[in-house]
């Protein structure tokens, strides 16, 4: 009965993250090495796999959240396989191993419990962007997962003073040790309903990668269920 | 998913690979026939000038190795190795081309192919059978052609008259019969036996090889030697300058018009008959490369691969992960396969490690495809702005521009009245800019001076160089009494885009589409609206689904663009 679907079966585990497909990510979970994901990203789990919405040292670091409903991750910890997924989005692994990496609020889905990490808002810009944008700066030794609508794109800022902008709704991550700041490109054009549509970019400037999305819909799934 | 071409389709190698270190396969077989595939270089004047430049099994490289033969592997009958940049500049042109050893005719093949790999991928298809040709004995397969930047062409042109006629239709009469090709070549010039492909001793060409002990086809034995004031006329259209019409060129014979039926491909170790045109890739006939175990094609070059050796971070030593050093917790009964590995994955940790595989990919084109729903323009190059969907860009780099394009007064009240309006934003100066809405499938088109009709609202940007106007499509069966489409023509880059991966279905005269799916067509089709479905949708007092069917008629080569998405 089941032939055609036998094709979709797990592969075996190699590494604590995986992908399944490319909107699917698997978690090796092992007691003690607990993780954080986005609330209401499980889709599956096997074995003995514990979860804990808002828990309270989440809620000291990201008191800088408002978002008036406690914090957006869950604390899973257990023995077992963790199936995440944000709604059909590719699921991008990454195994930071001393590197740090920033990233959009919306587009992170899980990462290891014993990463350094911390909640900052983005400077200059959270007024602009309707959804107030928010990053996570997450380093350490360990692994990551973010999702990205539609396969991402990776550039090189290229060092120097050239200036790599990017529409904030289509941003995924990029290097902490960038320089962002806001860039208006409002004219007088736009307030009488002529504008090109671009009316704020982040503007990125030093030696990194910023990562970007092929949509421009940045609506946060996970928050609409709730 | 490597692109399918059809007969006459062209595409600059650029946007379908970033190398220009490229592996060339050709798949061609039928029942008891053998085939010679070689590869002609020829000149600005489609000559074959340097006779270093016909590569074939007794010249398996050119002088500079820019083009070699590497012999059958990886389920191909005969493979090249083309190193674009290599190739010396009076060289402008590649034809691969197949003819076949011996008697027999091109009808008879089984379903084959060529193909284009770059970096252990396959990026190219074009794939034949033998109802698309009839008592030919030579065949141009593809093209790789200079024009301002190599191009690929898939050409599918037969001759009558077998390697000779090939020969002749490259060089001329010039010194035929003392063409260092012609020797050795089986059928060449004024060669009168069969000499076995193996037969390598470059003597003079007419020492008349012996009837070939070694053939064990019938034909052979009858001394098919047709003397040299015989031989079968040359093709009888040489060669018309393939690249420069609109859109096809090639003369087609129609589907079904084959005069030969094929024989029964009893034998064929690639089997199973198969519709001429864009099988599903992932059923994978002929053992491609992708197949799990099958062997690679050399992947020389590869440009981005995903394993590739990890450079180093920002700066950190690149220690193995640390974190999975807790022993194994004593397993409850029934749990222990949930080990977590130690260790790095394959292609090494870190950020830029991981997402190595999703690089930009730099090159000096106007417009790069960066993956399936991405594209990237740089205005640099070219010098012209591009008209872009408001609020498509997603990043861009140097100093650009961008700013409100007015339909004017004219366009506005056609855009209302028709539907077909398009909210354009104009980008310019210099730098590059990245492309994308929705995460939607974009597919740039370059226009050579022919025409595309295309809905508004699957347009995501265009060169400004283009022009555009508004068509009316008529028909009985349509609410409000016509169809709308842009129409776009001139010389340019057009970006469509499709939600899905697109059908491309060539125009042949049972061809139609549902008008809320079909996205884009050649704009040298006919579009008929097809009447049957209104009948229903009276018989019934709803709605019944499917509103009005177009039916596109128009000459061989035309293609229609439909995406698995009803808007």
């Amino acid at each position: 009965m089941n032939q055609p679907l036998a094709g979709y079966a797990p592969a075996p585990v190699t590494a604590r993250m995986e992908n399944h497909g490319n909107h699917m990510l698997k978690v090796a979970m092992q007691t003690g090495n607990d993780l954080f994901a986005r609330v209401g990203s499980m889709v599956a789990y096997e074995g003995f796999v514990q979860y804990e919405p808002n828990p309270p040292a989440v809620r000291q670091i990201a008191r800088d959240w408002m978002t008036g409903e406690g914090a957006p991750l869950m604390k899973c910890s257990g023995d077992g396989l963790l199936y995440l997924a944000d709604y059909g989005a590719n699921v991008v692994v990454i195994n930071l191993n001393g590197d740090g990496i920033s990233v959009n609020a919306t587009n992170l889905l899980a990462f290891d419990a014993h990463l350094t990490w911390g909640v900052e808002r983005v400077k200059g810009l959270a007024k602009f962007a309707g959804q107030g944008l928010w990053n996570t700066k997450i380093s350490g030794q360990g692994w990551v997962a973010l999702t990205s609508r539609g396969k991402p794109i990776v550039v090189d800022c290229g060092g120097g003073e050239d200036e790599t902008y990017v529409d904030p709704d289509a941003l995924v991550a990029w290097s902490p040790n960038l320089k962002v700041k806001g860039k208006r490109s409002f004219k007088a054009q736009s307030l009488i309903g002529r504008g090109s549509g671009e009316a704020y970019q982040m503007a990125f400037s030093g030696q990194g990668i910023v990562v970007v999305q092929p949509s421009e819909d940045s609506t946060d799934r996970l928050r609409i269920r709730g | 998913m490597p692109r399918e071409f059809q007969r006459g389709h062209k595409a600059r190698i650029s946007d379908l690979t970033a190398g220009t270190d490229l592996y060339v396969g050709v798949q061609i077989s039928a029942p008891g026939l053998s085939f010679d595939i070689s590869c002609f270089g020829l000149d600005a004047d489609e000559r074959l000038s340097d006779d270093r430049y016909f590569v074939f099994f007794n010249q398996p490289k050119s002088p500079e190795e820019s083009v070699q033969l590497l012999g059958a592997q990886a389920g191909d009958t005969e493979s090249f190795r083309i190193t674009l940049d290599r190739i010396p500049a009076q060289i402008q042109k590649l034809s691969f081309t197949a003819t076949i050893d011996g008697a027999g005719q091109m009808s008879q093949i089984a379903p084959g192919y060529l193909r284009i790999v770059a970096g252990g991928e396959e990026v190219a298809r074009y794939a034949f059978n033998g109802s698309e040709f009839t008592t030919e004995r030579a065949v141009m397969l593809g093209d790789f052609y200079l024009k301002d930047v190599w191009r690929f062409a898939a050409v599918g042109q037969g001759f009558d008259g077998g390697l000779e006629a090939l020969l002749k239709n490259f060089g001329g009469e010039v010194a035929e019969e003392e063409a260092p090709a012609a020797p050795s070549q089986p059928q060449a010039g004024a060669s009168p036996g069969f000499a076995p492909p193996a037969f390598g001793a470059p003597g003079p060409a007419p020492v008349p090889a012996p009837a070939a002990p070694q053939q064990p086809q019938p034909a052979a034995a009858q001394g098919f030697a047709p003397p040299p004031g015989a031989t079968p006329p040359p093709a009888p259209a040489p060669a018309p300058s393939v690249h420069g019409a609109p859109t096809i060129v090639a003369p087609l014979t129609p589907p079904g018009g084959v005069h030969v039926p094929p024989p029964a491909p009893a034998p064929a170790p690639y089997g199973q008959p198969q519709p001429p045109y864009g099988q599903p890739p992932q059923q994978q006939p002929y053992g491609q490369p992708a197949a799990p175990g099958a062997p690679m094609p050399p992947g020389y070059g590869q440009p981005q691969a995903p394993q590739a050796p990890m450079p180093p971070g920002y700066g950190q030593q690149p220690t193995p992960p640390g974190y999975g050093q807790q022993p194994p917790f004593g397993q409850a009964p029934g749990q222990q396969a949930y080990g977590v590995p130690q260790g790095a994955p394959q292609g090494g940790a870190g950020v830029t490690a991981a997402l190595q595989q999703f690089k930009e990919t730099p090159t000096g084109q106007r417009w790069t495809q960066q993956n399936r729903k991405l594209v990237r323009v740089d205005l640099g190059v070219g010098g012209q702005p591009v008209l872009a969907r408001q609020g498509s860009m997603v990043l861009y780099q140097g100093k650009v521009d961008f700013s409100y394009k007015g339909a004017g007064f004219a366009g506005r009240i056609v855009g209302n009245a028709t539907g077909q309006e398009m909210q354009l934003m104009r980008c310019t100066g210099q730098g590059q800019v990245f492309l994308a809405e929705n995460s939607t499938m974009l597919h740039p088109i370059e226009l050579q001076g022919d025409g595309i009709c295309v809905s508004a609202e699957n347009v995501l940007a265009f060169d400004e160089s283009l022009q555009y106007e508004v068509r009316r499509v008529e028909g009985h069966g349509i609410p409000g009494g016509a169809l709308f489409t842009m129409q776009f023509t001139g010389t340019g880059t057009i970006v469509v885009k499709t939600h899905g991966v697109p059908v491309v279905l060539p125009v042949t005269p049972t061809t139609f589409a549902d008008c809320n799916a079909v996205v884009a067509w050649s704009a040298a089709s006919q579009v008929v609206v097809s009447s049957q479905v209104r009948m229903r949708r009276n018989a019934y007092p709803g709605d019944t689904g499917e509103s009005v069917n177009l039916q596109f008629r128009g000459a061989p080569g035309n293609f229609i663009v439909v995406q698995p998405y009803e808007v």
